[in-house]
């Protein structure tokens, strides 16, 4: 059986006005995504995580390479949203308010995908009511603005106005991070129930690895435009085996104050301008493990285990780090142990 | 003998007036004290009054809003009466503030090195050269790296993480006594923001300063405080020793907080009272957390908790804690 969506070399690059330079924002990335699968695109600002989501969904043309969509590949210039697709994929954007035509009610909102595929306004409104439960949002809200929403609800729909054409895929791009935690872990509940009634395929964009946690089936680390780890997600949060994966893990603060983070690989400073890449690896100038092979040629993703595959000569080294034990495993059996107690009054 | 607190608020009640309304009311009655050096984390969801906390104990409520009942005592002077004079003295001098969006807070057409200089200058009656000279430390100190190339570059060149340093560099450029950290690092990317906390904490524990870090990630509290103050509707319901809160915390409120972060959705659901059709409304009078607790009963809906203590320096508005055990 093959992916429903499968990206191969995608290379997107941004003229910069007034110069001849590029911003090299996405370079050479690869992945796929089976139906039913959520893969997590993690990485911190800059890395290109958005541009990927929008050449996927076709909002953005790449400058090279192919993305194909359940066999088929994507159309090129004025095709790049051909008819065939409309309502297949579809993008839920990070800040709920903004991503919300104010002067719409709810319900309208929620309604709009459909008038672009035909359906009839009965229809319509039958499956808006549809949505609007299986979102939790009462049968009121529909006549309510966005404004008279909480972010969270906000945000729900959001999700709604894309779950409405019943895509195959969902491009989201960092939907919680906008979101109080209870509200964030509202919306992933939400999410994953969603996924396992229609069997939607996620790619998850986010920088919060807590959340890509809960939700993702496999993750795949971005680093200016490239991908330097790809494993499934219990392998990628016990065993980081790229430098940057391993430092960004160990950034994340975990609430319990014994649970410190690690500091096997600290990176030290930011990530650099996406103008004008260096030729070698994308990590060097702040790679602890760095060597000289590091700085003129770009490593390879090798395999190092089913399904998982890291871009860094040094990877056998970051694998001989003594390594403290999973935090995150060890923070939720003490979660497990606190949440256990007490519910019920007692 | 304890030492005085530097920021002392008592019963400290702010509303703001609504349009043929009862005015809102941000804060209840808030009692909270910061002794010097300590590290105090402010939790709470949007809306909460934590910002309202920190604007009220600089002598900043956002009018129409107003100190309704109670006081902030900041080193010993009532910031609610304070004139404005007296209060530039203190802002930026013995009391500072970092803020979350740092391109907001610094001027877009100013050095940034200048930035730093101009609020020497200005508090520490120094001389212009001797305030650049001061400022260009300050730079170092929040290793902003090339500090002498970027004196003279302008916010917009700077990443948002180099542009909090700059904040945080301003912040401390006069050693003030107290730093309100007001969501410092949530536009911050994960490995940024340890950067950035790492700094802000060696840099104010140098000082001998004391620090209130008001966030919604409750994750940050763990690592940077001592102590932890949970705030819900501008209530505190819960006060205690970070320690003894992340090994076993007592309001219902505080455990939802926690459960956030859970990676099982049938826990996190346990503490989640499902919405209810036909329920007869929340009556007024009871507990401010009634209607989203699991654990209510007939009591809270009839009787407002009070903040009373527990062992081990813990406080709890809630007549029926998760956790009361002594030790």
């Amino acid at each position: 059986m093959s992916a429903l969506l499968e990206v191969q070399d995608l290379v997107k690059r941004f003229p910069l006005g007034g110069t001849r330079k590029t911003v090299q924002a996405v370079n050479g990335v690869e992945f796929t995504i089976d139906r039913g699968e959520t893969l997590a695109l993690v990485g911190e600002s800059g890395s290109g995580k958005t541009t990927i989501g929008r050449c996927v969904t076709g909002l953005i043309e790449p400058t090279a390479g192919t993305i194909s969509f359940d066999g088929k590949p994507m159309g090129r210039g004025r095709d790049i949203r051909s008819k065939g697709l409309r309502g297949r994929i579809q993008f839920v954007f990070q800040e709920p308010a903004e991503s919300l035509d104010p002067r719409q009610r709810i319900g309208e909102t929620l309604g709009e995908p459909l008038r672009y595929l035909g359906v009839t306004r009965a229809d319509r409104e039958r499956r808006v009511l549809d949505v609007a439960r299986r979102l939790g949002l009462a049968d009121s809200t529909l006549d309510q603005f966005p404004a008279e929403l909480s972010a969270g609800q906000q945000q729900r729909v959001g999700i709604g106005r894309a779950v409405i054409t019943d895509p195959e895929l969902i491009v989201l791009d960092e939907p919680t991070s906008a979101l109080d935690p209870t509200a964030r872990a509202e919306i992933v509940d939400l999410l994953i129930r969603l996924q396992r009634e229609f069997g939607t395929a996620y790619l998850f964009i986010s920088h919060d690895l807590s959340t890509v946690r809960f939700l993702s089936h496999r993750v795949a680390v971005l680093y200016l435009g490239t991908i330097v780890e790809q494993a499934a997600a219990e392998a990628l949060f016990a065993r980081p085996l790229h430098p940057y994966s391993v430092g960004l893990l160990a950034s994340v603060l975990l609430p319990n104050p014994r649970l410190k983070p690690s500091s096997a690989v600290t990176l030290e400073g930011e990530i650099p301008s996406p103008i004008d890449l260096p030729p070698g690896c994308s990590l060097a100038g702040r790679c602890p493990f760095v060597g000289e092979r590091c700085r003129t040629t770009r490593p390879p993703p090798t395999a190092v285990g089913p399904a998982h595959y890291v871009s860094c000569f040094h990877h056998e080294r970051v694998a001989a780090l003594d390594r403290t034990v999973d935090h995150f495993a060890r923070f939720q059996q003490e979660s497990n142990r606190l949440l256990s107690v007490g519910a019920d009054g007692n | 003998m304890v030492a005085a607190p530097i920021l002392d608020i008592s019963d400290l009640w702010v509303s703001f007036p609504a349009y043929r309304a009862e005015p809102v009311r941000a804060l209840k009655g808030v009692d909270l004290a910061i002794p010097p050096g300590e590290f105090i984390g402010l939790v709470g969801e949007s809306g909460s009054g934590k910002t309202t906390l920190a604007r009220a104990a600089m002598g900043l409520v956002p009018p129409p809003g107003i100190i309704e009942r109670g006081q902030v005592l900041f080193n010993g002077r009532n910031m609610g009466q304070i004139e404005d004079e007296a209060r530039r003295a203190v802002l930026g001098r013995e009391l500072a503030m970092v803020i979350a969006n740092p391109r907001a807070e610094l001027n877009p057409v100013v050095p940034v090195g200048r930035q730093i200089s101009n609020i020497v200058f200005y508090h520490l009656s120094v001389s212009r050269a001797e305030a650049d000279r001061r400022a260009l430390e300050m730079l170092r100190a929040v290793r902003i790296p090339d500090a002498e190339r970027r004196f003279a570059a302008y916010p917009h060149e700077l990443s948002g993480g180099m542009a909090q340093r700059v904040v945080i560099a301003i912040a401390l450029a006069c050693t003030p006594k107290l730093v309100i950290s007001d969501d410092a690092t949530s536009g911050l990317d994960v490995t940024v923001q340890t950067q950035v906390l790492d700094l802000l904490k060696t840099m104010v524990a140098e000082k001998g300063a004391s620090a209130l870090f008001i966030t919604r990630d409750i994750a940050i509290t763990a690592h940077y405080c001592s102590r932890i103050a949970v705030i819900f509707a501008g209530e505190i319901v819960e006060l205690a020793p970070v320690a003894t809160f992340f090994e076993r915390p007592a309001h219902p409120y505080s455990i939802t907080l926690l459960a956030a972060f859970s990676h099982s959705p049938e826990l996190r659901l346990r503490w989640t009272r499902p919405p209810e059709v036909d329920a007869a409304p929340i009556p007024a009078g009871g507990c401010a957390f009634a209607a989203r607790c699991v654990r209510r009963r007939e009591r809270c809906l009839a009787e407002a908790p009070l903040l009373r203590p527990l062992a081990g320096g813990r406080s709890v508005r809630c007549h029926f804690p998760v956790d009361e055990s002594v030790t």
